[in-house]
């Protein structure tokens, strides 16, 4: 259980499709440990997802309880999700992101505002949830980390949706 | 490393960053940031190099004399050490929106607003648009707010100068989600 290093891109297991997790055992705790361990040292993170740590398995952690924006509205604090999958998507909204693992630029990217998720808790128990504004991004940014997508998959135009940080 | 700016103005015509950024390359040297851009008929050129060996500007400002008798104006400038480092800019990105019919001042007021407030402007750009008998100017400013200052703050200040200079001003958050 620790804070693990934030892989950056152009690390190749950011780009990987991450593996079903079939097996339970200790390692999927460990893993979901690390996850939020992470995003906890990260203090302005909000999720992590298991490639960004150089696991790829499906599973990531969001917490946006603690952020400026997540306090606005009403969500589900720590989220640890394993084989999440997004059920349903509803409206769109353009946000302009941000990613540990990209950390020079932001991008503006096109995300569903309403969502409805399915996901394996900490405790292999089937949850199925409803989330938007913030939250919603947040759990669409890191579910794209498990198939290999980065934002600048989702931005149209490197003239009009990337930014170089300031 | 000895770090230089570089800045290259000149009406534009296709060729122009081929023959600059042919000399860079043959010089041995790195361009560390760049931004480059036409401004009414000029192509402008703003960089920031560097050259592990070269810290005299002498031999750098010889290589460019080319560009010169091609008609573009070459300003070169040597770095204090720590000069290429990016400044490590926190606080709240607003986007301040100004537009309307042309007038004398529109950049100054909005600007000395801001700086009154030690706000920092980290990215301006300014166009004129609309026909010639109505042209209207439009102002794009990126700034980061200080510590406890909010958009809603900074909208309050614009209020009065909507006002004063019957232009309409908008001011949004565009601080990227952290993810």
């Amino acid at each position: 259980m620790a804070a693990k290093e934030v892989l950056l891109y152009p690390n190749p297991i950011l780009k990987e499709l991450c593996t079903q997790i079939t097996h339970w055992d200790d390692g999927v705790r460990l893993l979901l440990q690390d996850l939020v361990d992470t995003m906890v040292a990260a203090g302005h993170s909000v999720g992590v997802a298991a490639p960004q740590i150089g696991d790829t398995r499906r599973a990531a952690v969001v917490d946006v309880s603690h952020s400026k924006l997540g306090q606005k509205q009403e969500n589900h604090g720590l989220l640890q999700m394993v084989n999440p999958k997004i059920i349903e998507r509803e409206g769109q909204t353009v946000v302009r992101e941000g990613c540990m693992s990209v950390p020079d630029y932001t991008g503006n990217v096109t995300r569903a505002e309403r969502i409805v998720v399915q996901f394996q808790d900490q405790d292999q128990q089937l949850q199925v949830l409803k989330a938007d504004g913030f939250e919603a991004i947040a759990i669409q940014h890191e579910f794209d980390h498990l198939d290999g997508y980065l934002f600048l998959d989702r931005i149209s135009s490197l003239k009009s949706d990337l930014f170089r940080r300031k | 490393m000895s770090h230089f700016a570089l800045t290259i103005i000149g009406r534009d015509r296709p060729g122009i960053v081929s023959e600059v950024t042919g000399i860079l390359y043959q010089l041995g040297c790195n361009i560390a940031d760049s931004s480059c851009s036409i401004l009414g008929g000029q192509f402008s050129m703003i960089l920031i190099i560097s050259h592990p060996q070269l810290d005299d500007q002498k031999s750098l400002n010889a290589a460019f004399a080319p560009l010169e008798q091609h008609g573009l104006s070459v300003f070169l400038r040597t770095l204090k050490p720590g000069g290429e480092e990016h400044p490590d800019l926190q606080g709240e990105i607003c986007m301040i929106s100004v537009y309307g019919a042309d007038k004398p001042g529109i950049v100054y007021r909005v600007a000395r607003e801001l700086g009154q407030k030690q706000i920092n402007i980290t990215d301006l750009n300014t166009k004129l648009i609309g026909g010639k008998d109505t042209p209207v100017y439009v102002m794009m400013i990126e700034a980061i707010l200080n510590p406890g200052v909010e958009v809603e703050d900074v909208e309050e200040w614009m209020a009065g100068l909507k006002d004063e200079m019957k232009v309409d001003i908008s001011v949004r958050s565009i601080t990227p989600m952290e993810l």
